[in-house]
Parts: C-alpha cells; structure tokens; sequence
C-alpha cells in the first residue's frame, strides 16, 4: 500500500464529505431556529399550540431518524393521488428529514435552558418596563443559549455523524465512497480514513463550541 | 392625599387568605417601612402595587391614577403607565447575568425609553459613583458581592427616574457584614427625599429611616405609626410580642 493509493481513495471521500458539510450547515441553520419556534409553541399558553408541539417532539423523538429519512424519500411518492406531487430530489428530502429530527431535539434542549432561568429574571424585566419580546430577545434567550451550549455541541456531533444516513436513501456522501472502495480493493484503509475525516470534522465543531462557550461565559 | 393610595386590598390563593383587607398610604417624600412576621403578606403587598401579584379586591392608586379599583384593573398601558413610576428592588437583585453592570444599569432606559445613549451613560455615571461602583462598570454581575449586586439593582431601578422606589426584603440575602453598605444607600436615598416602601427585618434601620413603620402580620395591618410610636407605645399584643422577639 503506498502514499498515491491513499491519495486515489482519499479524493472522492473528501468530495463525499463536502455533501456532508452542506448537510450538515443547511440542517444546522434551519433547524435551531424552528427548534426554538417549537419550543416557545410548547411553552405557550394555547393549548392546540402545545400540544401540537409536544405530540410532535414525541412522535419525531420516538422512532428512528433513519425510519423518517425512508419515509420521505420512498414513503411519501407512492401515497395514492398525493405521491406524485411528493417526490424530491434525494438530497432535498434527506435535509428536510435532519431539519425536521434535529428540530424536535433542539426544540428539547432550549426548553430545558428555559426550565433553568430563574424566574426573577422575568419579574426584574417587567418591572423595568420591558415589554414581552424584548425580555425574550435581549434577557432570555442569551441565558437560555448559555445553558443550552453543551447539548447544542453534543448534538451537533451527532447530527455530524447522522450525515452517514444519508448512505442509505442513496445519497453518495463520505461513507458510500469509503465502502466502494473497501469492496473494490479489500482493504479496510478506506474506513480509517473515513473516520479520520469524522474526527477532524468532530474537532473543529469541539474548537468551536467551547470558543463560542467562553464567549457566553459572562464572567 | 398620598402617592400611594391602598385601600381594601384582597389576595387570596385558592382558601389562603394573603392579604385581608390591606389599607394604608404613603406620603410623598415618606419612608415606610413594613415590618412583620415571614408569610403575613409583606412581600404580596408590595408586588402587588407594580403587578406582580394579581389582587382579587380592592384598590391602589399612585399619584391619583387607579392601577386596580374596586378588584378591577386599568387597561394594559394604563397598567404599564402607572407601574413605571415606581422601581423595584428585589430580595435576590436579579441582575441580568449576561449583561456587565452598565449593561445592566443602561438596558432598560435605552429600550423602553428610547433614552439616547449620552444621557444613559450620563446617568448612569452618576449613579454608579452614587452608590460607589464606578470601578465595576464592566464588570459582570457574577464578580460581585452580594452587597455591590444590591447596590447595582438600586442604581438600574433608579435610571428609569421613579417617583417612588420599592424594596422588598433588600437586605435580607446578605451577609450580615454586607448589609450596612445596602442601607447605606437607602438612607442616603431617604435624605434625598425619594418616597420608598420598604419591606425589611432590619428593626434599628426601620427606627432610624422610616417615616413611617407599617406592622402587617397574616394578611392585615396590625397597626401603624412613628418609629417611635411603634416600638415604645405598640397598642395590640401582637405588635409588641414580634417587636420584643426581633429586638431580642
């Protein structure tokens, strides 16, 4: 096995771990905000509103992500009249499922930031006159980021990981070129190169959180 | 006619009765000081008047403007409107951690007043060296003493200008020896003639700065009058038998 035999195979899983990345941004980006949007449903006074919220968390959290990603991709198309409206690209699909799993998660952690600010916080607010979105934007959220920072980086390490799934709704991402090649040349070089790739991928997100975690210090 | 106007005021969560027919006014320019026991509706009273608590009866006017009358609550900006005359500061400060001390002191002026940015700073300049922090302006509340965080959540309250302050239980977080520095500032407030309600354990401060000492024990006022009318010539049992336990 020499160095040019690393490079052959290193090059198209650096290429499938650009379709990682993009999965991995997109979903990031659109599904901490709708987490939070579901959150404040499940924290609202109206009730449809919460239960909506909360019969969604359950259902998304309680079965497989992979399960969900089949559903869109295979699922959906062949539902009688509707299905055909239903077909998406692969890749469109598969951001749509991690947006709508990632979303029922995060939608779970900021409730648990929200559970730990006191409620003095709130009182010390109104009592200045600050009205309900300003005491939500300029109070609670930057405390509930703090305390939710931890789950954040775990779960963005996962959804790293998560990306993998995309193998299955056939996808061609980092590990579909790391196993063709394992069964083109039998050699498992492939899956160590895979997973150094995973790491260095874990390590700049660690870098980044904690960066991020001493800038929410407020010390 | 007083800045404060309670009367009848009733509270109840579900059979407990928290206050029972509260009735008292503050003078301008006064300092009352409530005194009683732990759970006789010191604390209820006082957050009622910038609701906090709901009340299920009764009235309160500031500065002849109904904020509830007769159990019925003015509309939202009336609501709002009268609850901004008055400051509050709380038992535990409340700081807002994530802000630094000028943050904290500037925020609510800025966003609720569309202060401009060179009067805040003014301001809260001049308060700072007020209650003595102007070496801690950016610091986070986190690096503070309890007794500098109580002295910065009286500066905030201040820099929305109120015509009455509040102050529930202000000392009562404290280190005994962190305490003095809190009063401190109240009393230099009172000097100043700022009208303020203040709940409070401490008797020998009550004695020296009240006006005014209000004795409430389970959801009614006893009796009040002059410092010295309460603690030398109490008329009811109860009042002398708590001020004989606290002045022990």
């Amino acid at each position: 096995m020499n160095i040019d035999y690393l490079i052959n195979i290193t090059v198209p899983m650096l290429e499938g771990a650009q379709m990682t990345v993009l999965l991995f941004f997109i979903a990031i980006i659109a599904s901490l905000p709708l987490g939070f949007v579901l959150t404040l449903m499940a924290n609202s006074k109206s009730k449809p509103l919460a239960w909506f919220a909360h019969t969604y968390i359950y259902v998304v959290r309680g079965t497989p992500l992979l399960l969900q990603l089949l559903f869109i991709c295979f699922g959906l198309p062949i539902i009688p009249v509707i299905g055909d409206y239903l077909v998406m690209d692969r890749f469109v699909a598969a951001c749509l499922g991690f947006i709508l799993n990632y979303a029922a998660y995060f939608a779970e952690i900021f409730r648990g930031g929200l559970l730990a600010i006191d409620k003095g916080q709130y009182e010390a607010a109104q009592v200045l006159g600050l009205n309900r979105w300003q005491t939500t934007t300029k109070i609670i959220v930057p405390q509930m980021v703090r305390v939710a920072l931890p789950a954040i980086a775990n779960e963005s390490i996962t959804l790293v990981k998560d990306t993998a799934l995309l193998y299955a709704v056939a996808v061609p991402e980092l590990l579909y070129f790391a196993q063709t090649a394992v069964n083109r040349d039998f050699t498992i070089a492939p899956f160590f190169i895979a997973g150094i790739i995973y790491l260095l991928m874990a390590f700049v997100l660690t870098l980044f959180f904690k960066s991020l975690e001493r800038r929410f210090k407020f010390e | 006619m007083g800045i404060i106007e309670v009367t009848n005021l009733k509270k109840s969560f579900g059979t407990l009765d928290v206050l029972k027919d509260v009735t008292f006014e503050v003078g301008k320019g006064e300092v009352v000081a409530v005194i009683g026991p732990s759970g006789s509706g010191k604390s209820t009273m006082l957050r009622s008047l910038v609701n906090l608590e709901q009340v299920n009866g009764g009235s309160i006017a500031v500065e002849g403007e109904y904020l509830v009358k007769d159990g019925v609550y003015a509309n939202p900006q009336g609501i709002k409107r009268i609850t901004s005359k008055m400051g509050m500061v709380f038992q535990h400060f409340h700081l807002f951690p994530h802000l630094t001390v000028q943050e904290n002191l500037e925020l609510a002026p800025r966003l609720v007043r569309g202060e401009p940015a060179e009067e805040s700073r003014r301001k809260r300049d001049e308060l700072l060296r007020k209650v003595g922090l102007t070496d801690k302006k950016e610091a986070y509340p986190a690096k503070l003493s309890g007794g500098q965080k109580q002295r910065v959540a009286i500066a905030r309250a201040l820099m929305m200008n109120p015509a009455i302050m509040l102050f529930d239980e202000p000392t009562s977080a404290l280190d005994p020896e962190l305490t003095g520095e809190v009063l401190q500032v109240i009393k230099q407030l009172a000097e100043e003639h700022m009208t303020m309600v203040v709940v409070t354990h401490e008797m020998g401060f009550a004695k020296e700065v009240a006006d005014k000492i209000v004795f409430m024990d389970n959801g009614e006022i006893v009796e009040s009058g002059s410092p010295d009318e309460l603690f030398h010539n109490a008329k009811h049992e109860r009042t002398k038998s708590f001020l004989h336990r606290s002045l022990k």
